[in-house]
């Protein structure tokens, strides 16, 4: 990140306009893979001699604890939760991310205001209210963005957390069963995602293929990002590549 | 002009804002008594005390946590979880709603620790407008003296020690109050508030607020009080168990 940017009106405390590090984001819906991904490119940094700050949603040190526990409670308007998150994001932002790029790091986000807008426009708040909330933001170096079908996410979820309350809907949908108000949900949250990737510009990654094919294509899509910091052994992936920058999964 | 929607409300919505030691508290807890003691059906919200939110405000501060920016979202998820979950229901159904300070606050405390104000005010463009917003006007040395009684240390944020406006508690208070009050005067035209002269004797404070209020009240659903000392008084009852029945209606809520 050479010069700072931000979504909307320079927030207070960030001063300065450079920070040599880089923000790499890495968005996608829930069971979409996104944590296997992340492990193996902080690894994979790591191993080119790049320093890696990792973090993702809820955190924070100032507001994470409080998110879980009134998550327990089921009883949150989306306002609400959205500035409960949106304090757990700045704390992250301006004492984890901020000091990492500064240092020259890699701050890799599991996770970034995306999702919370998409979630967000799905449960009926304003875009324009998120947007301006947002507005404080970094804008990342590169946003990789993990696209899926509901069709394939639905054995990934099955075979690990299963249907989760919020990752199903059920705050605000209302179906005959769990698995019903995951797919209508799901559903919804990947088009608000696909309209945020092109609005945005995200790497658009095919995450139905193999772990491999995938991991090479988010190589591919970072590797311009990173050997501009002058790393070490930086060397285009081998082999074919899945990454579709203006591509969408289509079912 | 106001930033806050404006839909129409049954209900009645009453706010008081002004800087520490205004007076504004106690001008608003007589009305409250005045209101109920008439019949009519109150609710009253206080300023950080969303059950949801308001333990994550104590940790921030607790832990010196709290940057401006974070200061402001997390009295924004407290005020939007009290409009959500108390004020607008209470509005929707008819009753009067009070409030020690409202979005006002948030406005002047957040601007003067440097966040831009359309941003603000976008932001709490969810708030309901206020039927009054009153403003108690107090002249800065006179709101310290009445604080420094009884009040031996001001807490880090309470004294805007945050700001580095001065090392010294009590000076970076009165520093931070009167940055606070210069706000408050540009917003007094700005959101139409009505000023309050907080110097007068308290009686005729309270007289003049009800004086503002009475006019609104007209058509405000009373919460139906009268109904069981008239029974007592036709059967010739004394009520001998209804504090009894009373407190067991607490436990259970």
């Amino acid at each position: 990140m050479t010069a700072v940017r931000f979504f909307g009106e320079p927030p207070p405390t960030i001063v300065g306009d450079q920070l040599p590090g880089r923000l790499i984001v890495v968005e996608g819906t829930d069971g979409v893979g996104r944590s296997t991904y992340i492990a193996l490119l902080k690894e994979w940094l790591e191993d080119r001699g790049v320093a890696v700050l990792d973090t993702g949603l809820t955190r924070s040190e100032l507001a994470g604890p409080g998110i879980k526990r009134a998550k327990q409670g089921h009883t949150l308007d989306p306002f609400t939760l959205n500035l409960f998150y949106a304090t757990d994001f700045w704390d992250r932002l301006e004492r984890q991310i901020v000091p990492a790029l500064r240092a020259g790091m890699v701050a890799l986000a599991d996770r970034y205001i995306f999702s919370l807008i998409a979630r967000a426009a799905v449960r009926g708040v304003p875009l324009e209210w998120m947007e301006n909330l947002y507005g404080f933001a970094l804008v990342p170096d590169k946003v990789i963005y993990l696209d899926v079908d509901v069709e394939h996410l639905l054995p990934r979820v099955i075979g690990s957390t299963g249907f989760d309350y919020w990752e199903s809907g059920q705050d605000f949908l209302r179906g005959p069963d769990v698995y019903h108000t995951f797919v209508e949900y799901q559903t919804r949250l990947l088009f608000e995602f696909r309209y945020l990737a092109s609005r945005h510009q995200f790497g658009v990654i095919d995450a139905r293929g193999s772990i491999p094919e995938v991991f090479r294509s988010i190589r591919f899509e970072i590797e311009p990002v990173i050997a501009s910091m002058g790393a070490d052994g930086v060397e285009p992936p081998r082999g074919r590549t899945n990454a579709r920058p203006r591509g969408r999964v289509t079912t | 002009m106001t930033p806050f929607r404006s839909d129409e409300l049954p209900g009645r919505l009453f706010i008081v804002e002004g800087i520490d030691g205004s007076g504004k508290s106690t001008q608003l807890d007589l009305l409250h008594k005045w209101l109920v003691s008439r019949g009519y059906l109150v609710v009253f919200s206080e300023w950080n005390s969303s059950p949801i939110v308001k333990g994550t405000t104590k940790r921030g501060k607790k832990r010196h946590l709290l940057s401006p920016v974070s200061f402001s979202l997390i009295h924004a998820a407290d005020f939007a979880n009290r409009i959500h979950a108390q004020i607008l229901p209470a509005l929707q159904a008819g009753a009067i709603v009070l409030a020690d300070r409202y979005a006002y606050t948030a406005f002047a405390r957040d601007a003067v620790r440097g966040v831009s104000r359309p941003w603000l005010h976008k932001l709490y463009s969810y708030a309901v407008r206020p039927t009054v917003a009153f403003y108690y006007d107090v002249p800065l040395d006179e709101a310290i003296n009445r604080i420094s009684e009884g009040r031996p240390t001001f807490k880090y944020y309470e004294a805007g020690m945050d700001l580095g406006l001065s090392d010294d508690p009590e000076e970076s208070f009165r520093l931070y109050q009167a940055l606070i009050q210069k706000e408050y005067e540009q917003m007094i035209d700005e959101f139409a508030l009505v000023r309050m002269d907080a110097t007068e004797p308290l009686v005729v404070q309270q007289r003049k607020m009800r004086d503002i209020v009475k006019p609104f009240l007209e058509g405000v659903k009373r919460a139906d009080a009268g109904g069981v000392n008239e029974a007592l008084r036709e059967a010739g009852l004394k009520g001998r168990y209804l504090d009894e029945a009373a407190r067991k209606k607490d436990v259970q809520a």
